[in-house]
């Protein structure tokens, strides 16, 4: 659910980066947030466990700034993504604006991404969320991985792109791809809040 | 104490409430963790961050009480050394919202539960007939601002279109 206050004229929006455990979600936002200048961010916040992998949510605020004349706030969240966290995974889902679904590229990793894909859907339908009417980007992390360990862009787009969604090539620990695909779910999100494309 | 709501309909129960109640800090937001109203935060308390917080706490304790007890928790009071805060739902005609209440030995629980079933029923009254709300008109070129924004927030020249592998529209 974004918020639209008009008398300060500011929007905020959220989007929850969603995949298999180990995929790269806060991988993405750890990059994000060292990227952005201390200014245009709040502190991220992360709910992790002792090891360090998420446990509830990761968190960080961006402030994008004057979108038409509107000041236009981001709020990147990241779900856990080990299969037994599937209660805070929804709670986390709740009121989401736009979906990042982050693929691990690694081949033995497939069957975790199409499982973690259908519990997205599933998730939003027990929500009462029509899952295509959510903006939605797929990110295929770790493609600087070698080749024999990875699948293609090719193979995962068909193995998990049905939609024809807008699809990006990562490697998030090192930054290429982390940029686009926010930019590719902050386009569609906002084009989504104004009606469709109604703009002026 | 400093106030700021998204709608101002909010503004006055709350501002009632935290002088009745003697609070601290107030915070008003919808479940899924965005801000309708706060009050009493400087910059130290950053309002997002502590939203996102209180979501998810509030989601946690809700599903606990419906594993539990087959229905959600309805409040939640954690006490602190110095500070304690009180978390409770509050139905209106605009929906299900969250309060935290952070109060400290100015006030006691006892004394915020009074008035935060004061601020429930002011706050329903307040409440105006939930209508559709227009989308903002974002101006054509929206997506001009945006680059232009995204590229300031990563540090780089507005972006160009990338050839796979990394970083790629792959359609």
């Amino acid at each position: 659910m974004s918020l639209v206050n008009y008398a300060t004229r500011e929007i905020t929006c959220k989007i929850v980066y969603y995949g298999p455990g180990r995929s790269g979600k806060t991988t993405n936002l750890h990059y994000i947030y060292g990227q952005v200048p201390d200014d245009r961010k709040g502190k991220m916040v992360s709910l992790a466990t002792q090891t360090d992998r998420t446990l509830f949510f990761d968190f960080l605020p961006l402030d994008l700034g004057m979108i038409s004349g509107f000041t236009t706030k981001f709020q990147l969240y990241t779900v856990p993504g080990q299969v037994y966290y599937q209660t805070t995974r929804k709670l986390v889902l709740q009121g989401a604006d736009g979906v990042v679904f982050v693929a691990d590229s690694q081949s033995r990793q497939l069957d975790e991404n199409v499982e973690s894909f259908q519990d997205l859907h599933a998730n939003l339908a027990d929500q009462g969320v029509e899952a295509r009417s959510v903006p939605l980007v797929i990110q295929y992390n770790k493609q600087d991985l070698p080749p024999e360990l990875i699948l293609s862009t090719n193979e995962l787009s068909d193995a998990l792109n049905f939609r024809g969604v807008p699809e990006f090539s990562a490697d998030a620990l090192h930054g290429p791809g982390v940029f686009e695909t926010l930019k590719s779910i902050s386009e569609l999100v906002l084009k989504r809040l104004a009606g469709n494309g109604a703009t002026r | 104490m400093n106030i700021a709501a998204v709608e101002a309909w909010v503004e006055a129960p709350l501002r009632r409430f935290v002088d009745d109640a003697r609070a601290r800090l107030a915070l008003l937001l919808h479940p899924s963790g965005q801000v309708m109203a706060q009050a009493g935060f400087t910059r130290e308390v950053d309002v997002m961050t502590a939203c996102a917080l209180a979501a998810a706490s509030h989601a946690t304790a809700g599903e606990l009480g419906r594993r539990v007890d087959g229905k959600p928790f309805r409040g939640l009071h954690y006490a602190g050394p110095d500070k304690q805060l009180y978390m409770a739902a509050i139905e209106t005609t605009r929906g299900a919202y969250v309060c935290l209440t952070v109060f400290d030995s100015a006030s006691s629980l006892g004394l915020v539960r009074i008035y935060f079933d004061d601020l429930q029923r002011e706050l329903s009254a307040a409440a105006p007939a939930s209508e559709p709300v227009a989308a903002p008109a974002l101006a054509v070129d929206f997506e001009a601002d945006l680059n232009r924004n995204l590229a300031a927030l990563f540090g780089r020249e507005e972006p160009s279109v990338t050839k796979r592998p990394g970083g790629v529209p792959l359609s």
